[in-house]
């Protein structure tokens, strides 16, 4: 009898165990280095295959696009651009253009707070060597900042930089943009649902398949650990999210902080915020934005996402939290900063 | 001590770190923890002396065969300390609150349990900070630990038994003499 | 032999079941627990000194406080391929898709399989 008993509650016990197994067979997801960072697409698909080859082809796509705007890269036509400015047009191909007219017109919007051009500001600071710039080269670089020294023609598909010196750098907006790109690419597939990360700028569609938006997690600006510390979580679908942080490039000197946020009027960092969280419909909007928005700061930055219709969380330099009504209904909130 | 428990407490004590070099030695398909063939020794010493000598030759093993190997003081010397003073501990205890309830190899598996255990939370403690590390191996150690702990048990037991027959027929002996 | 088997206790015997059952429970629990994921990180003293993915096939050199460590990673399955510990006993462990390669000599810890953060999709910031 006591034999029994063992056995069969041995056997219930184990059941239970097995039972608690998690049934999402059908979301796939996938990571690869591109773009000098680690883009990871989720899918939900019928099958491995098909999330395979729809994943594969959006690889595809990320890599070629990323090759053309590589700011690293003499090969790119990013570079081609710049080493033709103030002497001739480039011919660039579609997407290259398209990317490059985004960012002027994020540019426009935000009044050069967002501003591609900041190119040559971005090579004197080496963040890597703690390597700081002087007020001189600074001075000396800033003429060259102005977007609207970026000549597009559509028509002829060419770009050109009107003054000798001047340098692109899309940094702020490709990967957004490649993560929109990659959505496409899935729709075409068939791919009804995921959502594609490029370093951090995400875009979300459709919904997972028990029915629930994606969960986005927001990192902490100042988390402590050496793991990903969750400061608050969006639940997203059909919108994409980016944020920009003091935190991602930085190096610290005589106490102060300096980061790879540059306001583009200055060359120096905009110290204004932690970071700063844009939603919207467009990985690259979002990408360009909350860019613009942390240069601009707390105030006039989230009047500038209000304005253009855009969701924003912004973290500032205190670690106070402002967010926009719509976002504050898609937030839940783990701890204060 | 009397001359007699030191002698005792040293031939013992050789034993225990042979099985533990022996082990050392062994090719591991499972590369996690070690057998733990010395325990057997432990629990020997435990079941015909006191706890005094296992803890004794405990201490003696882990602390000389660290010596040898190089590792004293570094994180396997710190974790094979916590694992065996842990487990002779745990042996000691159950067998002051009750002689009768667990045989050998009961406490052998008590011994093993505890073992494992105290260097598991050693090693989350210490080194490897990511709990889920730690707690996605404890199974497969505490099982491990486990079946080693009743071979061990068993050959303790044997042991025991062998022992007492030789001293009680050398006793007999002696008495007809 | 036989005669030690049966001179176990009860309780001997009802503790050796219950070990049993929870470590095997437990077992199939942390393999549950682990859900599919091919992220992949490295990490040296508990500090993160590297995070890729088990996609991307390549030899990934971590110093170690011993010394020099060599993780490689093929075809989505990872392994220490060298290490400069004594019982050499995390390049035994072979190839993993999931779970986890530790030196302690090194303290180094390789992670794989999407236990990294369960409760969000993908992380911004």
């Amino acid at each position: 009898m006591k034999k029994i008993s063992v056995a069969v509650s041995t056997i219930l016990i184990l059941a239970a165990f097995l039972s608690c197994s998690r049934q999402d067979d059908s979301v796939y997801k996938k990571s690869m280095p591109l773009m000098d960072t680690i883009v990871s697409i989720t899918v939900v698909a019928d099958s491995k295959e098909i999330a395979e080859k729809a994943m594969a082809e959006a690889f595809g796509k990320i890599d070629r696009f990323g090759n053309r705007v590589n700011f690293y890269s003499e090969k790119s036509e990013l570079s081609e651009i710049n080493r033709n400015a103030g002497i001739r047009r480039t011919t660039v191909s579609p997407e290259t253009l398209d990317v490059i007219e985004k960012a002027v017109h994020a540019s426009e919007k935000s009044r050069g707070a967002f501003d591609p051009t900041i190119g040559p500001i971005v090579k004197l600071w080496n963040f890597a060597d703690k390597k700081m710039p002087s007020d001189k080269e600074i001075k000396h670089a800033l003429p060259l900042v102005n977007y609207r020294d970026i000549i597009v023609d559509t028509n002829a598909s060419t770009v050109l930089l009107r003054k000798e010196g001047m340098m692109l750098d899309l940094g702020g907006i490709a990967k957004g943009y490649a993560a929109d790109m990659a959505v496409d690419t899935l729709l075409k597939e068939g791919i009804r649902s995921g959502l594609v990360s490029v370093a951090g700028d995400i875009r979300t569609f459709g919904l997972k398949p028990d029915s629930k938006p994606w969960t986005i997690g927001i990192k902490n600006p100042r988390q402590t650990g050496t793991k990903d510390e969750i400061i608050a979580k969006a639940r997203l679908t059909d919108t994409a999210i980016s944020t920009s942080g003091d935190y991602e490039r930085y190096f610290i000197s005589d106490g102060k902080r300096y980061h790879h946020l540059l306001d583009p009027k200055t060359g120096f960092p905009a110290g204004t915020c932690r970071s700063v969280s844009i939603v919207s419909d467009k990985a690259a909007d979002t990408d360009a934005f909350s860019t613009a928005v942390f240069v601009l700061g707390p105030d006039r930055g989230m009047k500038l996402a209000t304005d253009l219709g855009m969701e924003a969380l912004i973290i500032d330099i205190n670690g106070n939290m402002h967010s926009t009504d719509g976002l504050k209904e898609k937030l839940s909130f783990e701890k204060g900063p | 001590m009397q001359l007699q428990d030191k002698y005792r407490v040293a031939i013992l004590s050789a034993y225990a770190l042979a099985l533990h070099g022996f082990e050392a030695m062994l090719p591991s398909p499972i590369p996690w923890l070690r057998v733990g063939l010395a325990n057997i020794i432990t629990l020997t010493a435990l079941l015909l002396f006191d706890f005094r000598t296992a803890l004794m030759i405990t201490l003696i093993r882990v602390i000389l065969g660290s010596l040898f190997t190089g590792t004293f003081l570094g994180p396997s010397f710190i974790l094979s300390l916590g694992g065996g003073v842990c487990g002779t501990c745990s042996m000691g205890i159950m067998l002051l609150m009750s002689r009768k309830l667990f045989g050998p190899v009961g406490l052998s598996l008590i011994g093993a349990l505890f073992h494992n255990a105290a260097q598991l939370f050693l090693a989350h403690w210490l080194f490897i900070q990511r709990i889920e590390a730690v707690l996605f191996i404890s199974p497969l150690i505490i099982l491990i630990g486990t079946i080693t702990g009743f071979m061990n048990g068993i050959v303790a037991e044997i042991l025991v038994k062998n022992l007492l027959k030789k001293e009680s027929d050398s006793l007999h002996n002696v008495a007809q003499a | 032999m036989r005669r030690a088997l049966s001179n176990t206790t009860i309780a001997d015997r009802i503790l050796f079941f219950i070990l049993i059952v929870v470590s095997c429970a437990g077992m199939f629990y942390s393999r549950d627990a682990l859900s599919q994921g091919t992220d992949v990180v490295i990490e040296v003293g508990g500090k993160s000194v590297y995070a890729t993915s088990l996609d991307a096939n390549r030899e990934i050199p971590v110093e170690g406080t011993h010394g020099r460590a060599i993780v490689e990673i093929r075809d989505g399955k990872i392994r220490m391929k060298e290490a400069r510990c004594d019982n050499h006993i995390c390049m035994k462990q072979g190839w993993i898709t999931q779970g986890t390669i530790v030196c302690l000599p090194n303290s180094i810890v390789v992670i794989t399989g999407g236990g990294l953060n369960k409760d969000v999709d993908a992380v911004t910031g």
